[in-house]
């Protein structure tokens, strides 16, 4: 049987990462930031003697249990097995690597969903500062999983030299901590924390919208503000930490922010600068208007605006996360491995032998493909993992108005690979014999073919008529 | 970061000055915020004389070992940042182009059996003698260069009346 | 630095008096309530508005209008650094405004904001309606691709349809026979000077008018005791929020902007096939669709002048509706003109609706 390569109509199976992903990751950072933002806040309301204080604090936690503890850890769950079936190779790449890094971070992730829950249900039962402790305790659990998870994303970006040289050997655990902490590590990290303190703010102006200004104006007024403090970290060092993750990103990766600035081209080549100028544009505003609605007017602050603040968050977060993934083009692990799954150094092994004998996802009891289903194979092993038929990157659209001797000749740069191809900063080489890429540009000079423009309903039955072939 | 928020032990003077640091700071940044803000509309307005500057910047390359290449055969080289094409016909002229294809910027390859030169990537079409667009989505001909061929190489420069 | 301050805000205070405008500022008060919300929708219309604004200018920097119109926006899309940007944050803008002021323009009819005495208001806001789609109109040309060029023709079929004059207005407004170079040159100008000459004094009535008389409440507000209402101060708590706003516009915008770029088409070609579905900006959907269903139904131009003749009446009445309901006592008139702007937001809904399904 073949591995499932995912066939996840209209958005792609990498938007099913994504969008879980995204989820993810407003949720995933609350838990760290917030982790800390309650005991902090606990500290200062006990030193400061202030009941009330405590009482909302007490709420916003248990808020936060159930968030971080359901959806949290069920949608980080979701990301493992949403990647193994849309990037098999990857998945498999990284678990040969960082086995041991999953271990400690599971651990770290046991100790932290465990003390929330002691910390939420120990909540006035037990000594003050004991209470206090376990606050911390899980800060520093939190933070830890994202100190594991970081060294691992940052490794599909750029694992660093000394694991390069020995990638493929065998002796890839030899260089564990090399890889691990590689070049984008410790800004990336910075970039991360910032990223939890504000998420924490955010959250927290959530909870804190539900107190009722009028009968308790003071109240309101000192927590809105305390928690609209927690995006002045953030808005004070990005900059820095920004400056300092570009610095260490690979020259030609860096590049690649720059392919869209003078043009729109046909969309997918200017993607990365264009995630970036929402990144940029969601993260000033949402400090601008947590500065306008909360710390201007604390009373006033109601639901809807800190849902407004909300989404502008969502929008920072998920713009970042698919700017970095973005960035990682034409790889899924930089230098290593190309974002179609295939190892950087058995380019020659697959061109030789084909494709789809080289490649471990598809069974090679199969009998001899007849051409057509030989070029859906192709698509679903080299192209699928970014592209869809016809919707997201849809081939239909990209390759609008070709003919076959076109799509032949784009297959042909793609296989070639020049350094000068302008295909080559953001897609991976084709690999496979001439046959097969035969066999490939047949296929899609059918699926190309726009379904003719007259009536609705047809185009909504193209895809399931595009399957078969 | 979390001690600057919680001690309230910090003398008062000291509190002042974290204040005035805290909005100095706030200050300065907001400033690199309103410059990344503008930095769109700046590259926009300068577009123009980047162009030029990138231009102006290559004007003669020399292809070594040029004039060794046979007829009826083309040969890549980068003319400044852009990659560039030397024709040597079958009748003995010599033609050299830019070879962005004047449509999206892909490069153009010259195909001597059909005595043309084709952009793959949208099937434009360019005269290998002039370099005009001859069929396809091309709005304009491929930019000319002068050559001169010497026992060394090809000199190739820039067309002064050529706009890029 | 604060001495300096001071100073220099006092010499120019003396002459211009500063301090007047910060004391009107200080007495304005915005009314606080459950429908307080909707009073946002004028001023992100005019946030919007200022973006098209800034943006067009920078667009007018390398558009050339005429025979070089759709080289000159190829240019701007694929070669100017960020052109691609400001040119899809002018057609969103534009598309974002005119959805603001729709908003902001039914959110004033149903809490009858337009009753005496600001009667003004509702009239120099239709006005303002009505330059924005021209507007919009003579904009979606400019590109000179074969979507505005196609467009376009279709649109100007209704002033064509229009009796006894129509045609003769239709073949002025296109400058010639068949939209092309000169129609261009003529949408330009129409685009830049005479519709923005018009549209900002207008726009400057409007708001002194707002300015002048305050904020509207809606009747349900209006029926509680004086002791009961509550209000916020203009400045500087309804700044504060009307700024947060407006930058949680400028952030739609700007995602809206940057993930789904405005497109450029193929250079119009007046021998090349319409491509099937041609159809009007959404903002003209109701009309295009009135009409066709109206030249379904009857004979020849028969259809047409009904269903222009239709949609005047409907302006018409929605223009009067102040007179009609013009103060807080009357009951009965004040629910029909409630019942009838329900009629007029459902049949403009339906009718749009309908038009896109119907493409």
């Amino acid at each position: 049987m073949n591995y499932p390569f995912w066939d996840v109509p209209h958005i792609g199976s990498g938007w099913v990462i994504g969008l879980i992903a995204i989820f993810h990751v407003m949720i995933s950072h609350f838990a760290v930031g917030g982790g800390l933002y309650l005991p902090l806040t606990e500290h200062k309301a006990l030193r400061e003697g202030r009941k009330d204080w405590l009482e909302i604090l007490r709420k916003h936690a248990k808020f936060f249990l159930v968030l971080t503890g359901v959806f949290g850890a069920v949608s980080g769950v979701g990301i493992w097995f949403a990647i193994g079936l849309t990037h098999p190779e990857g998945t498999s790449a990284l678990i040969h690597n960082f086995v041991f890094g999953w271990a400690m971070e599971w651990v770290f992730f046991m100790l932290e969903l465990t003390t929330a829950a002691v910390y939420y249900y120990t909540w006035g039962r037990i000594p003050n500062q004991l209470h206090l402790k376990i606050g911390y305790f899980y800060a520093f659990t939190s933070f830890f999983t994202l100190f594991i998870i970081n060294g691992i994303l940052t490794f599909m970006l750029f694992p660093g030299k000394p694991w390069l040289e020995v990638a493929g050997t065998g002796q890839e655990a030899s260089r564990f901590w090399q890889a691990f902490f590689n070049p984008t590590f410790w800004p990336s990290l910075g970039l991360r924390c910032m990223a939890c303190v504000s998420l924490a703010g955010v959250w927290a102006l959530l909870s804190c919208s539900r107190i009722n200004g009028d009968d308790q104006p003071q109240l309101k007024t000192s927590m809105v503000r305390w928690s609209a403090k927690w995006l002045l970290p953030s808005f004070l060092t990005l900059p820095l930490f920004f400056g300092w993750y570009l610095w260490e990103v690979p020259e030609s990766q860096r590049a690649l922010l720059q392919l869209g600035i003078s043009t729109i081209s046909s969309g997918v080549f200017s993607q990365l600068t264009r995630a970036s100028f929402i990144v940029m544009s969601s993260s000033i505003v949402v400090v601008a208007v947590v500065y306008l609605f909360a710390w201007r007017s604390p009373r006033d602050l109601a639901i809807p605006h800190a849902i407004g603040v909300l989404f502008l968050a969502l929008c920072a977060t998920g713009s970042t996360e698919y700017a970095r993934e973005m960035l990682r083009k034409p790889y899924v692990i930089g230098g290593y491995m190309y974002s179609n799954g295939v190892r950087k150094t058995a380019v020659a092994k697959n061109n030789e032998n084909g494709y789809l004998a080289t490649t471990p996802w598809i069974a090679k009891t199969t009998p001899e493909l007849e051409n057509m289903a030989r070029g859906e194979a192709m698509f679903r092993g080299q192209c699928m993992s970014c592209h869809t038929r016809d919707s997201y990157r849809s081939m239909t659209r990209l390759l609008a108005g070709r003919n076959r001797e076109t799509i032949g000749n784009l297959l042909k740069i793609l296989h070639e690979y020049a350094l000068e191809s302008p295909y080559r900063k953001f897609m991976p080489p084709l690999v496979g014999t001439p046959a097969e890429i035969d066999s490939l540009a047949d296929y899609l000079t059918v699926i190309s073919q726009a379904p003719e423009p007259e009536a609705k309903p047809k185009l909504a039955a193209a895809p399931k008529e595009a399957k078969p072939n | 970061m979390k001690k600057e928020y919680n001690h309230k032990a910090v003398p008062t003077e000291g509190e002042m000055t974290r204040g005035a640091f805290l909005k100095a700071a706030a200050g300065g940044v907001g400033l690199c915020y309103a410059a990344a803000a503008g930095y769109p509309i700046y590259r926009y307005l300068s577009s123009p004389i980047e162009k030029v500057e990138s231009a102006a910047t290559v004007s003669e390359v020399t292809v070594p070992d040029g004039q060794k290449l046979a007829k009826g055969e083309a040969k890549m080289f980068k003319f400044g940042a852009k990659p560039a094409m030397l024709i040597h016909h079958q009748d003995d002229s010599w033609v050299a182009l830019i070879a962005v294809c004047t449509h999206l910027g892909c490069t153009a390859q010259y195909e001597s059996a059909k005595n043309r030169i084709f952009c793959a990537c949208h099937g434009g079409v360019y005269d290998p003698k002039t370099g005009g667009n001859v069929s396809g989505p091309p709005p304009r001909p491929l930019t000319r260069l002068e050559v001169k061929v010497t026992a060394d190489g090809v000199v190739v420069t820039q067309n002064p009346t050529a706009k890029t | 630095m604060k001495t300096l301050f001071t100073s220099v805000y006092a010499w120019v205070d003396e002459r211009l008096g500063l301090e007047e405008i910060q004391a009107f500022a200080r007495k304005k008060r915005v009314p606080l309530h459950a429908q307080s919300f909707w009073y946002y929708w004028g001023g992100i219309s005019l946030f919007f508005f200022i973006m098209q604004a800034v943006t067009g200018v920078l667009l007018m920097v390398y558009y050339r209008p005429g025979p070089d119109a759709y080289e000159s926006v190829r240019q701007i899309t694929y070669d100017m650094n960020f052109g691609w940007l400001i040119r899809s944050t002018h057609s969103w803008s534009a598309n974002l405004m005119l959805g603001a002021v729709f908003i902001h323009m039914f959110s004033v009819y149903f809490m009858k904001a337009y009753r005496q005495p600001r009667e003004f208001g509702w009239w120099s806001g239709l006005a303002l309606l009505i330059l924005a789609t021209v507007f919009g109109f003579s904009g979606y040309l400019l590109p000179m691709d074969d979507l505005a060029y196609f467009a376009t023709k279709v649109g100007l079929e209704v002033p064509a349809s229009a009796p006894v004059i129509g045609p003769l207005i239709a073949k002025l407004v296109r400058g010639g026979t068949e939209v092309g170079a000169h129609t261009v040159q003529r949408f330009y100008t129409l685009h830049v000077v005479i519709l923005p000459a018009l549209f900002i004094p207008i726009l400057m009535f409007h708001l002194w008018l707002v300015q002048k008389h305050g904020n509207a409440v809606p009747p349900a507000e209006e029926n509680k005791p004086v002791a009961q209402r509550r209000s916020i101060p203009f400045f500087p708590n309804f700044v504060i929020k009307d700024v947060a706003v407006w930058l949680i516009a400028l952030n739609v915008l700007a995602v809206l902007a940057a993930i789904f770029p405005w497109d450029l088409g193929p250079q119009a070609d007046a021998l090349r096939p319409a491509p099937k579905g041609i159809h009007p900006e959404w903002y003209f959907m109701s009309q295009f669709q009135v009409l066709k269903v109206m030249g379904d139904w009857m004979r020849g131009t028969l259809g047409e002048v009904v269903g222009v003749l239709l949609f005047t009446g409907g302006m018409v009445a929605w223009f009067l509706v102040p007179l009609y309901d013009p103060n807080k006592s009357s009951g009965r008139k004040a629910r029909q003109a409630t019942y009838f702007g329900l009629a007029v937001l459902a049949v403009l809904i339906i009718t749009t609706i309908w038009g896109y399904a119907a493409l």
